[in-house]
């Protein structure tokens, strides 16, 4: 990478007023810079920072859309740690990030490296994988899925040849999360470009020279490959835990609305809307979302001070 | 890339312009809703409901004549499935901006009634521009709260036992009126022994169906603002639903919870379920056996503790134009031509015009009338109970943790707890 090098002084001496004049023309140039990026930073204002705001001044009260709010300090917060249905929806979630995520970059990391490899078709075969990550979000994926994991559906069918019958995961409490783990995985492909990307940043000599040594495959993978794209492996570790802390869509949508059954899909955010737009209970609502910041802050901090250990950047490989 | 100094004035002000714009566009789109009045003194108003398919083109066929009738009135229609609309409604309303006209069910009338958000349509009855008469049953006070007419019943329905018709024959039980509860688990037992499939779709998670049973019993799901029903009742009904889970009297919920959207019932899981008789309608399409409405399981052998419930029309109290809205739903509720429409999609049409204008020809409509004949010929049929607000809450929350016990993950006696303390949050919202 170059360096950003600062634009070149331009010569003070044309105008006997230099510094002034100068000044006035930076002034007028931020002006137009403000001005190009005002209906951004109005949108910003009106759709984000202003709504967050307001969020954060209605978990600590008692609003039900209609009432104006009322001020209940903690109350909201000393409820919801209370409240058993929270603390099912803390634990599915948990459980969603800490089997989704690892499982996800797994297979991700899994077929980049044989993507990796130079061979016939190799653009169609990154287009396919690749493509579950672009119809992901959709509605009509969480359906497919619902119809996948029925009861004597594709899914079931092929267990029972293995002689495993559950009936079905969708309608099975102690399944049915699982589902919405292996659709999760299903979409690897955003994380495999960027282990792709990563891959090819690894010099060649490093191999050739490891190779020279005696060093197997297995031996080249974990001395050169996974510390060479481990800032890649960071990155991708802190995005999928972070979006997996907000899975909502395929939970609510496999479990027909209603994140069950028996809460079993009950993941935060899905708890989060129940709280705020079937009940009107917008307070504890908001209350909830700013414990979910929160906690993925955390979560993104203990990452970050755990990369010391185990992400190396080029500066220290040298 | 290198940049000028000396920007120019012109850019400047382009770039003003173009954040006015922007400016100018949010501010637009941040004042929604466009009832109102044209140039030309036609008023439009907004009309929402939710339903399926065939309700959707019923009504619309009906607007349609009424705009023919009243050429100075649009109707704008919304419709969205049940569970959307009341979501985007409460957030319409709470922005002071409602449909003008609306569907709505005894659920929820308390609750947007305290929240004065629906129009008292007395007012309008007297300047005569709706007609409260001629409503049969005394179903009209299903829409009255303390003394308002905040509803306007299209049509009244109240609860069946759907039966698998050939299952029940093939089985060789009867249900007949005036059987007791012991009688319908011993034909569900029978049917269970000779046909190898359950009896019931999952009865004891249905608050309406648990509402009749404690009316039977003296006492009531609701009273004006708490439950009247105690934890120790609620333990008993669900520890008994849970046995017959167990024993496969009751499908297993995991099914029934696989076969939606298609009912239990039609899916061929079980052999019977409880529901309100309009919607009996739909497991003819879904399944393929025939069903029939049966009588209602009772505890004397007399009293089924059912009632007539309905869906009505309500009015936004800020509309603009409250006129206009009356004359619409009094078209809607009492002119026979959008009864022959409409059938018994809602329930038995609620007026007399519109009922003696409809005559069902298909089976699944003549079942209907002829099941609700012969409840009100029984002179069983009791009076509404309250639903205080909240009751929407309590009745989701009903069916959610009804469905923990049949799923054997929470115990009757805690998941009562669990109803009680949600109870009371949603009754405090």
């Amino acid at each position: 990478m170059t360096l950003v090098k600062e634009a070149p002084v331009r010569p003070a001496k044309k105008r006997s007023a230099a510094p002034a004049a100068g000044r006035r023309g930076r002034r007028r140039e931020n002006l137009a810079g403000y001005l190009f990026m005002s209906p951004w930073i109005a949108g910003f204002l009106l759709l984000t920072a202003g709504p967050m705001i307001a969020s954060l001044y209605y978990a600590f009260t008692s609003y039900n859309l209609f009432t104006p709010p009322k001020w209940v300090g903690l109350d909201n917060f000393t409820t919801m740690f209370q409240d058993p249905r929270w603390q099912k929806s803390v634990e599915v979630t948990l459980k969603y990030v800490v089997v989704a995520t690892p499982l996800k970059l797994l297979l991700a990391l899994g077929v980049a490296l044989l993507l990796a490899q130079k061979r016939r078709g190799q653009a169609l075969y990154r287009a396919a994988f690749y493509m579950p990550s672009l119809i992901g979000a959709s509605v009509s994926v969480g359906f497919v899925w619902r119809a996948l994991f029925s009861d004597d559906a594709v899914v079931d069918r092929t267990q029972k040849v293995f002689g495993v019958d559950v009936g079905g995961w969708i309608g099975n409490p102690d399944y049915v999360l699982y589902s919405l783990v292996a659709l999760s995985i299903w979409q690897f492909g955003a994380p495999m470009v960027i282990f792709l990307a990563g891959l090819k940043q690894v010099p060649q000599e490093l191999y050739e020279a490891a190779e020279m040594d005696g060093a197997g495959p297995l031996r080249r993978f974990w001395n050169i490959t996974l510390p060479m794209i481990s800032p890649v492996l960071f990155f991708n570790v802190l995005l999928e835990s972070i979006h997996a802390f907000q899975v909502f869509g395929s939970a609510y949508v496999v479990s027909d609305t209603r994140c069950g059954p028996a809460d079993a899909t009950l993941v935060y955010t899905c708890y989060l809307y129940q709280k705020g737009f079937k009940e009107a209970q917008m307070g504890f609502a908001s209350a909830m979302a700013w414990t979910l910041v929160v906690a993925v802050a955390l979560v993104t901090a203990v990452l970050f001070w755990s990369q010391k250990k185990w992400v190396h950047y080029e500066e220290a490989a040298k | 890339m290198g940049t000028s100094r000396n920007v120019e004035r012109r850019t400047i002000l382009k770039a003003a312009g173009a954040t006015a714009a922007t400016l100018g566009l949010a501010a637009t789109t941040g004042c929604g809703g466009d009832s109102g009045t044209s140039a030309d003194g036609t008023v439009t108003i907004r009309y929402a409901w939710w339903g399926g398919e065939p309700r959707t083109i019923a009504i619309k066929k009906a607007i349609a004549l009424f705009e023919k009738k009243y050429p100075k009135i649009k109707i704008k229609p919304e419709f969205t499935d049940y569970e959307a609309f009341w979501e985007k409604f409460q957030t319409q309303a709470s922005g002071g901006n409602p449909p003008d006209v609306f569907q709505n069910a005894v659920g929820f009338l308390r609750k947007y009634d305290k929240r004065g958000v629906l129009m008292d349509l007395k007012a309008q009855a007297d300047a005569g521009n709706l007609n409260l008469k001629n409503f049969r049953n005394g179903v009209l006070a299903n829409g009255q709260v303390d003394g308002k007419q905040i509803g306007i019943p299209v049509g009244a329905n109240t609860m069946a036992l759907v039966i698998d018709q050939k299952a029940f024959k093939k089985a060789g039980v009867e249900a007949k009126f005036g059987w007791t509860w012991n009688e319908y688990f011993a034909a569900l037992q029978t049917i269970q022994d000779k046909s190898k499939i359950a009896g019931d779709t999952g009865y004891f998670a249905i608050m309406y169906l648990y509402d009749l049973y404690l009316r039977q019993n003296g006492k009531a799901f609701f009273t004006d603002s708490a439950l009247g029903f105690t934890e120790a009742d609620l333990t008993q009904w669900w520890e008994d639903g849970y046995k017959r889970v167990k024993s496969g009297l009751v499908a297993d919920p995991k099914k029934i919870e696989q076969a939606k959207p298609k009912s239990g019932l039609s899916a061929g899981l079980a052999a019977s379920e409880f529901t309100w008789d309009n919607f009996s309608i739909r497991y003819q399409g879904e399944g393929d056996s025939d069903y029939g409405l049966a009588p209602i399981p009772t505890t004397d052998g007399k009293n089924t503790g059912q009632y007539l419930g309905s869906l009505m029309l309500s009015a936004f109290s800020g509309t603009k134009h409250p006129k206009e809205v009356a004359q619409f739903i009094d078209f809607m509720v009492h002119d026979p031509e959008v009864g022959k429409i409409m059938g018994y999609d809602r329930g038995i049409l609620a007026t007399t015009e519109q009922y003696d204008a409809f005559k069902p020809t298909d089976p699944n409509n003549k079942g209907v009338a002829a099941y609700e004949d012969e409840v009100a010929k029984a002179g069983i049929l009791g009076k509404i109970t309250p639903h205080p607000s909240g009751a929407d809450v309590i009745e989701a929350a009903f069916l959610r943790i009804g469905g923990e016990v049949a799923q054997g993950k929470t115990k009757p006696a805690d998941a009562a707890k669990a109803l009680f303390s949600e109870a009371k949050a949603a009754f405090a919202g």
